[in-house]
């Protein structure tokens, strides 16, 4: 277990670091000029030469890349106007738009991206797992072809029609939701939920439809296999068999798919940020794309990959838990 | 990735207000029945924006006479008249008692503060204070601003701000009452300029460099409870600011609330439905997109909570004249002849939004322009009179070129309007090959003149009113700038053009200046240096109980600083 996860940790390290690679490098790639773009309207070279400077990037890209490389394990210093800005390690960098640490940036929106996810795990959870069993125990029967239906529909809407529609009927025409603001769980966590029931619905529907029909497939596997039919001739009542036996059975594969879900989870969240106004990690990213803020991309991108690698491990962790079967090696 | 829902809402709008839609031809401006700015005062107002929060600091901010939501905590020594219709194009005196005194043949301004004047803490602004705030916007470490006060002020170009750089000697402050700038040269402009936000007073004391956008010391009616940046900006009153030392700003609402990072659409919906607090909202940069207005002409109500005006804007085609073939005249020619300029005000959403343009300065007696069509393409274009031209210029079988633009449609130069282009120039045997770029990639790309597309979907808009931020940075050869950030696409450096530039420039009196401006665009206009294609208008939205709410001409939007929500 312990060779394991050193295994698993040293090949977190290595991807991030391929990650980081490739987002400096394909940065470099494209033609847009971050220093243009912050000099302004009408910036001669001396001032354009010195906002280079400013930025960092009158060094080599290499170079830039080693500093960064650098930052994150001692920290940096920035000039800040009449004093000198400290970027505590681990330091992601500092974005020259919006003059702050990125880390801290990343910070100050992950509340918001975290809340978004927590509550749309939990309505994809609920509804996905019941609809997926009921589906698989009502096999062949129109209610199942109705559950089968709406799953696919679910599968195939993309998060922001299904925001979209949300927005219109609840906030413009039946006006029973506020549009939408993210106010703090720890401000006030009444308005927390009542603006984030819309968010959670959109994002969890579309994540419930996944798991509805992995959680029928898996069962309904389960299901036909002997050792269900064996409990069920030693008599055991047939709600035990489909909640410790079938569920377990299906659970599995869930685990897996939940974890793969996390890299999904976090394109549809740019998403439904955007469609929404919520100010999360997601929206953070749009924004600072469309700006060419490179150090806020390379600090997400990093964030978001130590994330699916993270939850990957976990997920096969988990796994291994929820069924003997599986071995950590 | 931001377009497609955007599109997709808008779709889904036009389908419901299809399906109500009845004939009804409403217009007019929101109301102001029951507004009196002696009882305006109170409540609170929401702005609802798209963008724009991502700094806040004076020195860094490039707006267009002061901005809107930053003229309500920087006062600055002079600003745009607070009033609706053309009175709106002025500059008026604010934290100075005139629009500056002009000598030494407009090299020299001098400028005196008004009696009262006093930051948030309650301490005095001084000149000193003026001069600060100038000078550190010449920091690289605080990058941004329009670049007038480097290129005019005597040793602008050189200095690096008071962080390294100590002061800047072309402003001096002989008292606390008394600023005067030397120039370099006559610049009969400087009391429009003078309305940016570097012309804000920041004492020294309290500037903490990049962190001052967090904190800032406020001269104007409201003073920053919170900034965060890219999301919320709350204002609450400065209680050292009156109406009885600031003639322009009213001030009406006690709060003010900003949100950013919404989607246009999502704004719009929102300010239609005005439900709680919802009602008073307005947006300073989310305008009525054409999906909307449909909704407005069935619905009268609605169509009464709208403002229209017009920002000083032109969309434009340029050419690089160095570049084969537009060195040809004569090919320049043929393209302006054969574009159908009632498709691409289409394209863009029709004559609400939009009205046919034929020369470069945008209409408006402030810009001096004189009506001029060169090459008249009609309505909907000439191909006839383009394909003589081609043929003269050795075209006659036909010209194939590239055409690029920005990859999404927001800032009305993108795909739409380029497809509306390429099929006019096709009637003229023109066949274009599209080139759409990322945004920020072709702005980088299109700045500098080694890597200038020949061919090129463009806009400029107006640092101020008048003829000289438009012509000047176009066509002035001196502004040719190598390294990026040009602007003179057409590489143009007429010895000709020049000196009347300078010429103009002496000259301090708007009213004389203007014309002059608009005689040169029209003589420029004949080179067909570029194609004008179009100048946007404005229609915008604002919550139901939401009152004075008139569009400013020189901004072409709401004028926060006089809205009442009471």
């Amino acid at each position: 277990m312990t060779w394991y996860l050193l295994r698993r940790l040293g090949a977190v390290v290595t991807v991030l670091l391929v990650l980081s690679a490739i987002v400096y490098a394909l940065f470099y790639l494209t033609p847009g000029d971050p220093a243009v773009l912050a000099c302004g309207r009408g910036c001669n070279a001396e001032r354009l030469a010195l906002t280079r400077e400013k930025l960092g990037l009158a060094e080599p890209v290499y170079a830039q890349y080693w500093h960064f490389l650098e930052g994150l394990v001692a920290g940096r210093d920035y000039a800040a106007g009449p004093d000198v800005d400290h970027c505590a390690a681990p330091c992601l960098g500092y974005s020259f738009q919006s003059d702050q640490p990125v880390l801290q940036l990343i910070t100050s929106r992950f509340p918001v991206s975290l809340s978004l996810a927590f509550g749309a795990e939990v309505v994809a959870l609920l509804l996905g797992v019941s609809a997926g069993l009921l589906s698989a125990l009502r096999q062949g029967r129109p209610e199942e072809r109705l559950l089968t239906g709406v799953t696919l529909v679910g599968y195939a809407t993309p998060v922001f029609l299904v925001g979209l529609l949300l927005l219109m009927v609840f906030c413009a025409y039946l006006q029973w939701l506020p549009f939408p603001a993210y106010v703090p769980l720890t401000e006030n966590p009444g308005e927390w939920a009542r603006n984030l029931i819309l968010p959670w619905a959109a994002l969890g529907l579309i994540q419930a439809a996944v798991f509805a029909r992995i959680t029928r497939a898996g069962a309904l596997e389960t299901l036909v296999e002997d050792h269900i039919r064996t409990f069920r001739a030693y008599g055991l009542r047939e709600r035990q068999v489909i909640r410790r036996h079938a569920l377990r059975g299906a659970l599995t594969p869930l685990i897996t798919i939940t974890a793969v879900e996390v890299a999904q989870m976090m394109t549809a969240s740019v998403l439904t940020e955007t469609m929404f106004g919520l100010p999360g990690v997601g929206r953070l990213t749009v924004e600072s794309v469309g700006s060419v803020d490179l150090p806020v991309v390379v600090g997400v991108t990093l964030l978001a990959g130590t994330a699916v690698v993270l939850s990957n491990a976990v997920a096969d962790v988990l796994s291994a838990v929820a069924d003997p079967r599986v071995k950590l090696i | 990735m931001r377009m497609r829902p955007t599109a997709l809402f808008g779709a889904a709008l036009l389908t419901t207000a299809a399906a109500t839609a009845a004939c009804g031809g409403a217009s007019g401006t929101a109301s102001s029945a029951a507004f009196d700015p002696k009882t305006c005062q109170g409540g609170t107002l929401t702005v609802l924006n798209q963008g724009g929060l991502s700094k806040f600091d004076p020195a860094t901010l490039y707006t267009s006479g002061g901005g809107a939501l930053p003229s309500l905590v920087y006062r600055t020594l002079t600003t745009r008249q607070r009033v609706a219709g053309e009175g709106g194009f002025k500059p008026v005196p604010d934290l100075a008692t005139d629009l500056g005194r002009p000598s030494d043949g407009a090299r020299t301004w001098t400028y005196t503060l008004k009696d009262g004047l006093k930051f948030d803490d309650g301490s005095p602004i001084t000149a000193k204070d003026v001069k600060y705030g100038i000078e550190r916007s010449f920091s690289p470490d605080l990058p941004g601003g329009a670049p007038y006060l480097h290129d005019w002020l005597v040793g602008g170009a050189d200095y690096k701000g008071p962080y390294k750089g100590g002061e800047l000697k072309s402003i001096e402050t002989p008292d606390d009452k008394t600023i005067v700038f030397r120039l370099r040269a006559p610049h009969g402009d400087f009391p429009y300029l003078a309305t940016a936000t570097q012309f804000a007073p920041v004492p020294k004391a309290k500037d903490t460099g990049t962190k001052y956008q967090n904190a800032p010391v406020s001269s104007g009616p409201y003073k920053v409870e919170k900034y965060e940046t890219g999301k919320t900006l709350k204002l609450v009153r400065n209680p050292h600011w009156s109406r009885s030392v600031d003639g322009q700003r009213l001030a009406c609402p006690d709060r003010i609330e900003v949100t950013a990072g919404l989607d246009r659409s999502v704004i719009n919906q929102r300010l239609v439905s005005s439900a709680g607090a919802d009602a008073r909202a307005i947006t300073t940069d989310a305008s009525v997109g054409p999906e909307q207005l449909a909704r407005l002409d069935s619905d009268p109500a609605l169509a009464k909570r709208v403002a229209r005006g017009v920002f000083g804007e032109t969309k434009y085609l340029a050419f690089d004249v160095t570049k084969k073939p537009f060195d040809d005249i004569r090919v320049r020619q043929a393209i302006a002849y054969a574009i159908n300029r009632q498709s691409v005000v289409n394209a863009v959403g029709g004559s609400a939004l939009a009205a046919p343009a034929t020369t470069f300065l945008p209409e408006g007696k402030a810009f001096g322009q004189q009506p001029y069509d060169h090459f008249p393409a009609g309505e909907s274009g000439n191909p006839a009179k383009a394909k003589e031209l081609l043929a003269q210029a050795g075209h006659a079988g036909g010209l194939k070129i590239e055409l690029s633009f920005p990859n999404t449609d927001g800032e009305g130069y993108g795909p739409k309007v380029a497809a509306a282009v390429q099929d006019a120039l096709k009637q003229a045997g023109v066949t274009v090959e599209q080139k759409p770029l990322g945004e920020e990639d072709y702005r980088t790309l299109v700045g500098k003149p080694a890597t200038q597309p020949a061919l090129t979907l463009q806009s400029w808009g107006a640092d101020w009113p008048a003829g000289g931020p438009f012509l000047i940075p176009i066509f002035d050869g001196r502004q040719i700038l190598k390294d990026g950030g040009n602007f003179n696409l057409a590489q143009l450096n007429d010895p000709a053009v020049n000196k009347e530039i300078d010429q103009i420039n002496t000259l301090t009196d708007p009213a004389q200046a203007a014309p002059r401006w608009g005689a040169l665009d029209a003589e420029i206009g004949k080179k067909a240096l570029l194609v004008p294609l179009y100048h946007p208008k404005t229609v915008v939205l604002a919550g139901k109980d939401v009152k004075n709410t008139y569009v400013d001409q020189w901004r072409g939007w709401y004028d926060v600083a006089s809205v009442s929500v009471k």
